[in-house]
């Protein structure tokens, strides 16, 4: 029965082959039991030897656009050529780059997203970190600093370059300095995943930047999902008070954004602190609830202003005391969303998120994908895996969590749907895997 | 005379065998925790650099010094925390596995 499903693979991976050249296959048998319709699961690398790509973007008739976050953006066409269309600094063999954009520990070129019309309006949308608009700002980690930027661009008809870029968000915060914590470089906690929901508005998730008044201030973008149109413009239904970009508050680092394909309801996958990952549905004006602030909660001083890994970050210790100290989801907020998923404790790094779409996925359809990379600190188990995790209809709550059987065991960085219905996965080791699932 | 010849031949039997490091253990060890951070055959991930192809006497020295407590860059806090716990031997047997390792895409 094995042989039979790895068959079965190899004859798509080669039905597939004009379009995604393999290097490897994997193939895994899951279960074989037709009454309960479990898919057979199975990956193949589609691209490697990457630097660090962080996410795709897919056309209609399966062209990939991916981002590297020290190097830039490039598109794997359906027929297999791969153009690189915009670079960061210093970056080399692009046709065009930003002298402005740079890279810095989890910061630089990050998420990437086209337009629902993108046959017709060839408009796409790029996360980065840039110097451009710091202006009087970032001479501290203590003070504002406008580093991560949205830019938007038009792709030339046949995928060899883009042009016309325009700046639409220049404020999302960025960390420009070390500081004293366990993962303490610059750049920390730089979010940077982007989706167009059903509603055509683009939500774009932020990180705190280890700032400690970050998620609760809404006069800064961290520790926000933003909820703004083409142009950069808040939705007008945006309920928090403060800047009208921002659709909800209160995160750590909103790496995961999806939407579930039955009703349109928006779901993050959110990287904890020590002792917690987090699913949250998502409502307009609500808080998720963490807040790092110091000398508040019951909160004394902290290391440069925040709390995040308190109490006795530089030590191993009880989850359950960290999460005491500063929750993850902090119920003293009345506007608190709570999680529908949280970690068990563990944080893993939970990092990216994809509904499965499509019928081959059998009993999985419409389940939440969900990238966890690793960390393994105070005896926390690795993660590197990716979960389908079944969330009850009201998504306050899971049903299952199970472990996709991938085949290998990867930093599991960037999720996304293709329109083969396959999920790919972008590695923090530098490959893009294809994760096939068949009935 | 044959005394020390014989003891000298014990002492050297008795050493190689207690400071030979041995980087299987050393892969051992390394995917216990490490690669949860550094990737596979320490190739760097993320923000986490590369620490293989590196001499056995640097990579001994760095994990001497973050066991020791000592802040030498932006994550030290983790690498204190993490290299804490480590004998001399796990440094050792690390060190040689991190000098040759390579990073294969099926890892």
């Amino acid at each position: 029965m094995k042989i039979l499903s790895k068959i079965k693979l190899l004859a798509l991976a080669a039905a597939t082959s004009s379009v995604l050249m393999p290097v490897t296959i994997h193939a895994e048998h899951h279960a074989s039991n037709k009454g309960m319709d479990v898919p057979r699961i199975g990956s193949m690398v589609v691209m490697s030897g990457l630097e660090n790509p962080w996410d795709m973007a897919f056309t209609k008739d399966g062209s990939m656009f991916y981002t590297e976050k020290c190097k830039g953006l490039s598109v794997k066409t359906s027929s297999g050529a791969i153009n690189p269309l915009y670079g960061m600094k210093d970056s080399k063999g692009y046709p065009a780059a930003g002298s402005d954009l740079f890279c810095s520990g989890q910061a630089g070129m990050l998420g990437v997203t086209l337009d629902p019309d993108f046959d017709n309006n060839r408009t796409l949308y790029l996360y980065s970190t840039s110097s451009k608009y710091h202006g009087s700002g970032c001479k501290t980690n203590f003070e504002k600093c406008d580093g991560n930027i949205v830019m938007k661009f038009k792709v030339s008809k046949d995928l060899t370059k883009v042009s016309g870029r325009t700046d639409i968000v220049k404020d999302i915060q960025y960390k420009p300095f070390e500081s004293n914590q366990p993962f303490g470089g610059p750049g920390a906690h730089n979010g940077g995943r982007m989706a167009f929901g059903p509603d055509g508005y683009l939500y774009v998730g932020t990180g705190d930047r280890h700032r400690g008044i970050c998620p609760q201030d809404n006069s800064l973008l961290c520790g926000v999902v933003l909820r703004i149109d083409g142009n950069g413009k808040g939705h007008p239904d945006n309920k928090v008070k403060g800047d009208s970009r921002i659709y909800t508050y209160g995160h750590r680092n909103v790496q995961g954004i999806s939407f579930r394909p039955s009703d349109g309801q928006v779901f993050t996958a959110e990287h904890g602190p020590w002792h917690n990952d987090e699913i949250t549905k998502l409502v307009s004006g609500g808080n998720g609830g963490w807040d790092p602030a110091e000398k508040i909660a019951g909160r004394g001083a902290c290391p440069d202003q925040y709390c995040g890994y308190e109490p006795n970050q530089m030590e191993g210790m009880v989850p359950a005391v960290r999460a005491a100290y500063t929750p993850m989801s902090d119920t003293r907020f009345e506007d608190l969303m709570p999680p529908a998923w949280n970690n068990n404790g563990y944080s893993q790094g939970t990092g990216s998120a994809a509904f499965l779409k499509g019928s081959n996925w059998g009993i999985y359809e419409g389940r939440l994908a969900t990238g966890i990379m690793g960390i393994g600190f105070g005896g926390t188990p690795g993660g590197m895996r990716i979960d389908i995790v079944d969330l009850t209809q009201d998504g306050m709550a899971v049903k299952s969590v199970i472990h996709m059987p991938v085949g290998v065991s990867k930093r599991f960085r960037g999720l996304e749907m293709g329109p083969d219905n396959a999920l790919y996965a972008a590695t923090d080791e530098g490959e893009i895997y294809k994760i096939s699932a068949m009935k | 005379m044959m005394f020390k010849f014989w003891f000298s031949l014990f002492l050297f039997c008795f050493l190689s065998q207690t400071y030979a490091a041995d980087p299987i253990a050393g892969e051992t060890r390394y995917k216990k925790t490490c690669v949860n951070c550094h990737g596979p055959a320490g190739k760097g991930a993320a923000s986490y650099p590369k620490i293989s192809g590196n001499d056995i006497a640097y990579t001994t020295e760095k994990l001497e010094t973050y066991r020791a407590g000592k802040k030498i860059g932006p994550n030290s806090g983790l690498m204190i925390m993490m290299a804490k716990s480590l004998t001399d031997e796990e440094i050792s047997n690390l060190a040689a596995y991190l000098k040759d390792a390579k990073y294969n895409v099926n890892d």
